[in-house]
């Protein structure tokens, strides 16, 4: 196999991964620190496009306005839903709060549907030819999604290793019982943590629906690659979720240059496999005692 | 947000409500004798369908007046009971078997889609029951061992055809083709590839793409790699909308083909006139020469306000087409004794008719007749098939125009 077709599929792989390192990211943030799988994640994507196309629609409004609506919107989703049922669980087995995110992701898509149908929408954007260098296409819309995907990750990475903030959420996530102990809130941790993760799946949801196509089941469809990448990167690990992510999106491209791209997922899953044998903790995971 | 859903509930509900008003009051024009025909209608109402199935289900509802009022098929008035199948293959078999073992229907009629209709036939197949649709996957032929499921609209193995035929005719050399893996898909790419190596032609690359992917970049790649100059699609709506997004964004040059219920004027008003300029599409066109075409446009336009589809006027045609063959079978006839009717009614030779109550007069009279449909002259083939005319639609300053008429060489 020639080296073009392989970087093309390579950038197109890392895109993708960049994307979706976004709610990625708030998966394992969401393990780290409430303890448990969110299945609404990807619901919240989901609704997150949807806004941007009804911010579009309503008020025209322009990209940079619509992405904010979008982030704004699903991070009051989340914290809507945090305040309502997943603070009542928090005491609870991490099975109910995992089968209740389910229920959400449920009743987010029946309601979407409901208000705006089964048919698909657009969010406009304008379409720039792709920048060819000798073979390599590398497309203006592709760089911006990267772009914002990057800085969203930074600034999460900022904010939890540079801001007080931030090292009351490691400390929650590192042990609970020690923080309420040093007299952290673990109230306001979470308030932050369903904010930051409306955010990014709000963001998320918009450069996938501008990627794509939006449609109720955008982000439902994408949660096992998703959850996927958490394990691969190490659970918990927010470092490893994004480098999770991009290893995946780039080897099932890189794989359906040479299986059938029905298959390429299977492949992806393949990669997985092997890293886990080499590594059962995931890339960036700890293991931690039992007790 | 058009609140798309809402409408169609609303609208279903009121169809539904129009349905049990109708049958409640059966023959206001000649009374009916008759055990009433308990008709199901199985429409895509919501999902990807919801398109066209309120439609659909108001043509039934327009053809079954058409009979009721004029005595019923065979003295037998049409009660209808209409479900939605959501276009998910669960929820149809779960409606179906309400149909088939709670209502107790003898027929089923406006099923849209390939997927439904599989599902749906080996119960209504079990339960000896016609089933009558717009589908195209060739294996609904071959599954249908009784002769009881009839398909009003192109096999995709005719389509494909179709669209090797095109892409000949208008000078096309080096074909690509991209197909969304499913069984209905995957024929219509299988089958214009052969029809095109047939053709003593060669194809460039064939990929087939998974569904339900935020990009197909690297498929299209792959494809646009052997510089084709047409690639024939074998996509539905939102797989295809990525595609042309990504192709456009690439800058190479090339032609494309795709059926025209995926690229339609919804999705060439969102990717915009640069992009659709050139993109051929084809669909199956309504008989708009035959008469049955004209009763039935001015009939719904009257009820509804609207132009009627394609998928509507063959709705139309299935009640029609059941209400001549129940009129020839008799009243007493079951369901798979009506069906090997349906042939007699609707092909070759006999006298040309163009509504139920010409048809009914002259079965009356022991004639022999030729119903000509309003979504094409229907003569089925020996698997229940049938070949319409094909439009063949090109974009030009982001609005489908049809460009012309084909019918398929033998």
């Amino acid at each position: 196999m020639e080296f073009v077709p392989i970087a093309n599929a390579a950038i197109n792989g890392a895109v993708v991964g960049l994307l979706l390192a976004l709610p990625a990211l708030a998966v394992t943030l969401v393990f780290g620190i409430a303890r448990f799988p969110n299945a609404a994640t990807g619901d919240y994507m989901t609704f997150g496009a949807y806004t941007a196309v009804a911010a579009q629609a309503a008020l025209s409004a322009p990209l940079i306005v619509s992405a904010a609506a979008a982030s704004l919107a699903t991070a009051l989703l989340a914290l809507f839903f945090y305040g309502w049922v997943f603070r009542a669980l928090a005491s609870r087995s991490p099975v109910a709060s995992l089968i209740v995110s389910i229920g959400i992701a449920f009743v987010v898509r029946s309601s979407i549907t409901f208000f705006a149908g089964q048919s698909q929408y657009n969010i406009d954007a304008p379409l720039v030819r792709a920048w060819n260098f000798n073979g390599i296409r590398v497309l203006p819309t592709d760089l911006y999604i990267a772009g914002a995907a990057l800085t969203a990750l930074a600034a999460v990475f900022a904010m939890l290793h540079f801001t007080a903030l931030g090292r009351r959420m490691r400390a929650v996530a590192d042990n609970p019982e020690l923080a309420r102990a040093s007299g952290i809130s673990a109230r306001r941790v979470m308030i932050t943590l369903f904010t930051i993760v409306g955010l990014f799946c709000g963001l998320g949801g918009f450069l996938l629906g501008m990627k794509a196509v939006v449609i109720p089941e955008l982000g439902w469809e994408l949660l096992l690659p998703i959850f996927a990448s958490v394990i691969l990167g190490g659970i918990g690990s927010p470092l490893g979720a994004v480098c999770g992510m991009i290893l995946f999106g780039i080897s099932q491209e890189v794989a359906s240059l040479y299986v059938g791209s029905s298959y390429k997922i299977v492949l992806a899953f393949l990669v997985i496999l092997c890293v886990l044998l080499v590594r059962p903790q995931g890339m960036f995971g700890t293991i931690r005692a039992v007790r | 947000m058009s609140g798309y859903l809402v409408a169609n509930r609303r609208q279903f509900g009121k169809l539904a409500a129009g349905l049990a008003l109708s049958t409640a009051l059966p023959g206001l024009g000649v009374a009916a004798t008759g055990e009433p025909f308990k008709l199901g209608a199985l429409n895509s109402i919501t999902g990807a369908g919801g398109v066209y199935g309120p439609g659909m289900l108001e043509a039934i509802q327009i053809a079954v007046a058409e009979v009721n009022n004029a005595g019923g098929a065979a003295g037998r008035p049409f009660q209808v009971f209409a479900e939605d199948d959501q276009t998910k293959p669960d929820a149809a078999v779960l409606a179906v078997k309400k149909l088939v073992d709670i209502t107790r229907v003898e027929a089923v009629v406006g099923i849209w889609s390939s997927s439904v209709q599989l599902a749906t036939l080996p119960i209504t197949n079990a339960a000896e029951i016609l089933s009558l649709n717009t589908c195209g996957a060739p294996e609904i032929e071959t599954e249908d061992k009784l002769d009881l499921v009839w398909q009003f609209y192109a096999s995709n193995a005719i389509i494909g055809r179709a669209f090797a035929q095109i892409a000949r005719a208008r000078g096309f050399k080096r074909p690509g083709i991209l197909a969304y893996n499913n069984s209905t898909m995957l024929a219509q790419a299988n089958y214009f590839k052969k029809a095109w190596e047939d053709g003593g032609g060669e194809i460039a690359e064939f990929v087939v793409y998974e569904p339900n992917q935020t990009s197909y970049r690297t498929e299209l790649d792959r494809v646009l790699s052997k510089n084709p100059d047409i690639v024939s699609l074998s996509s539905y709506s939102p797989d295809v909308t990525i595609l042309l997004k990504e192709w456009y964004q690439t800058g190479q040059e090339c032609k494309f083909i795709a059926p025209g219920y995926s690229v339609t004027q919804a999705v060439g008003d969102t990717l915009g006139p640069d992009i659709t300029s050139g993109i051929i599409t084809v669909s199956n066109v309504p008989a708009s020469a035959n008469e049955a075409y004209q009763v039935f446009v001015d009939a719904f336009k009257a009820k509804t306000g609207r132009e009627p589809e394609m998928f509507a006027a063959a709705a139309y045609d299935m009640v029609i087409t059941l209400a001549l063959a129940m009129e020839l079978a008799g009243p007493d006839a079951k369901s798979p004794e009506i069906a090997s009717k349906i042939r007699s009614v609707t092909n070759a030779p006999g006298t040309k008719v163009s509504t139920f109550v010409e048809g009914r007069d002259l079965i009356k009279k022991g004639e022999e007749i030729d119903y000509e449909g309003a979504s094409s002259s229907l003569e089925f083939g020996s698997f229940g098939n049938t070949t319409p005319d094909f439009g063949v639609f090109e974009f030009v300053d982001g609005k489908v125009v049809l460009k012309d008429v084909m019918k398929l060489e033998a």
